[in-house]
């Protein structure tokens, strides 16, 4: 799966500045990818856009087939059925073995008969991404979606995904510099612009952490470090 | 229990009422022809309570059907109303600027067209209480729910069934308020109806009363309207709030 945006800019209705401007980008899967950058540059939009659920303002954004997923941390399951039944629902088939071992190792296995009300804000998240991991999908951008899981079990999670799907194409946004370094092949930074339009996408490599693969914290610390500078950086064109 | 508390709320405000009328009365020493003393109220209940009664349930029977009449037409027009295409936003239009008309005021050309049977006082009841239903179900209709609408949208499974079962789910609340009003106003409608020209129910009662200056039936007429009113709302509340338990789940007990 492959990703082009070219000369892509968004603004919204009635702003009077862009979102972001004339910005050319690529992405080259398969791997786990990470968009970063600081609250309000432009990161989910930019995400709509390639998903589809947005036009843009300008410019042109050509994939590769398959089918592209964006799940975002607020979703919702419908409140009339249980996890389990909503699960089965919506599973394609042929998955179900991929369902039960996405239960289980998410530890939502107990959880299953509940409604999706009557869970904590982290279990949440956890079956909303396990509804999206289970569909035939090419590119899934995930937009915060652990964003109220604990720091070890999103780790774990994430780490599960990179094992479970090394053909598949993640885009992971986050505003944790750690996870992202931590985990991604490249973290692609949208960074700040005086005018409010950024122009540019910087690239970092990740440290592409892997089930089993251990970094030491002053590795992770300089990436860190690499990741908020870069993002703290003036994003508009020479 | 909340449907009791609507019968009682009402004998409240009934007894006030009441109450108020005989304390102007003797306080100001106004006349028994002018307002009637307890005993005339209870001389006309023994004498035409049971008449009375059997008007009022007969009131209350074209007014459930009116009402059911009404919710259909309103469900399958809101349904209409809530699409993007064309044919929706004529829908939309149509609904927003019929509505501003007021329907008693077409009553007298049913009631020709129709005559004064049971035909006039079902489609008055129904069209009095059609246009605000329908106006709120075409909001709750065309409202996404983008929180959960969004997978379905995203993976290629939304259907109109399951958008509109998400969207009605999550107004049920409203959705019930909305049918509680609309049954008050089925009620009123049979009423107006019976008033203006029909031969039956308890609208028709007030008017003859109302020839004959007879205050002590009016209230009658007026006691046995509010107690048929608040049973069938309580129903209609005990009914919405079933419905709502077997959907929505106890909030203590989260398990299916």
């Amino acid at each position: 799966m492959y990703i082009i945006c070219k000369e892509l800019s968004y603004s919204y209705p009635g702003a009077p500045s862009n979102v972001f401007s004339g910005v050319n980008w690529s992405i080259k899967g398969p791997g786990f990818f990470s968009l970063f950058g600081l609250s309000g540059v432009g990161k989910s939009t930019l995400a709509r856009i390639i998903s589809g659920n947005i036009a843009p303002k300008s410019g042109k954004v050509t994939s590769g087939n398959g089918k592209i997923l964006y799940s975002y941390d607020s979703e919702r399951l419908p409140g009339w059925l249980s996890i389990e039944r909503h699960l089965k629902k919506t599973t394609p088939a042929g998955n179900s073995a991929l369902l039960e071992g996405l239960i289980s190792g998410y530890g939502m296995g107990r959880l299953l008969r509940h409604r999706f009300s009557a869970l904590s804000m982290g279990q949440k998240n956890r079956v909303n991404l396990i509804r999206y991991l289970v569909q035939d999908f090419e590119l899934l951008i995930t937009d915060e979606v652990l964003a109220n899981v604990d720091e070890p079990t999103r780790y774990e999670i994430l780490g599960s995904i990179k094992r479970l799907f090394p053909q598949k194409t993640f885009l992971y946004i986050s505003h944790n510099a750690i996870e992202v370094a931590r985990f991604s092949k490249t973290v692609y930074i949208l960074p700040q612009a005086s005018d409010g339009a950024t122009a540019l996408i910087h690239e970092v490599t990740g440290l592409d952490q892997h089930e089993g693969y251990v970094i030491d914290d002053r590795t992770v610390q300089g990436k860190v470090y690499e990741i908020l500078r870069t993002a703290s950086m003036e994003g508009t064109m020479p | 229990m909340k449907p009791l508390k609507r019968l009682i709320q009402f004998l409240i405000i009934y007894i006030a009422g009441i109450g108020l009328l005989w304390a102007t009365k003797y306080s100001l020493g106004l006349s028994d022809y002018l307002i009637p003393p307890p005993h005339e109220l209870l001389k006309t209940l023994r004498q035409d309570g049971l008449d009375y009664l059997l008007a009022s349930l007969n009131t209350l029977v074209v007014a459930i059907q009116g009402h059911a009449l009404a919710i259909a037409l309103a469900c399958v027009v809101g349904l209409l109303g809530s699409m993007r295409s064309t044919i929706g936003a004529i829908t939309r239009t149509a609904a927003y600027n019929l509505q501003a008309y007021p329907i008693v005021a077409v009553s007298p050309i049913i009631f020709l067209f129709l005559g004064d049977g049971l035909a006039s006082r079902l489609i008055i009841a129904a069209l009095i209480c059609y246009f605000p239903l329908l106006l709120s179900l075409i909001g709750i209709f065309s409202q996404p729910v983008d929180d959960i609408e969004h997978f379905f949208n995203e993976t290629g499974m939304m259907n109109w069934r399951l958008r509109i079962g998400i969207r009605v789910f999550e107004n049920i609340e409203k959705l019930i308020t909305v049918l509680v009003g609309s049954g008050t106003m089925a009620m009123v409608g049979t009423i107006v109806a019976e008033f203006l020209a029909a031969t039956h129910g308890i609208g028709y009662v007030i008017r003859k009363a109302l020839y004959q200056d007879n205050l002590a039936s009016i209230l009658l007429a007026l006691f046995l309207i509010g107690l048929c009113s608040s049973i069938y709302l309580s129903f209609i509340e005990l009914f919405g709030a079933l419905i709502k338990n077997k959907l929505q789940g106890d909030a203590n007990n989260n398990e299916i």
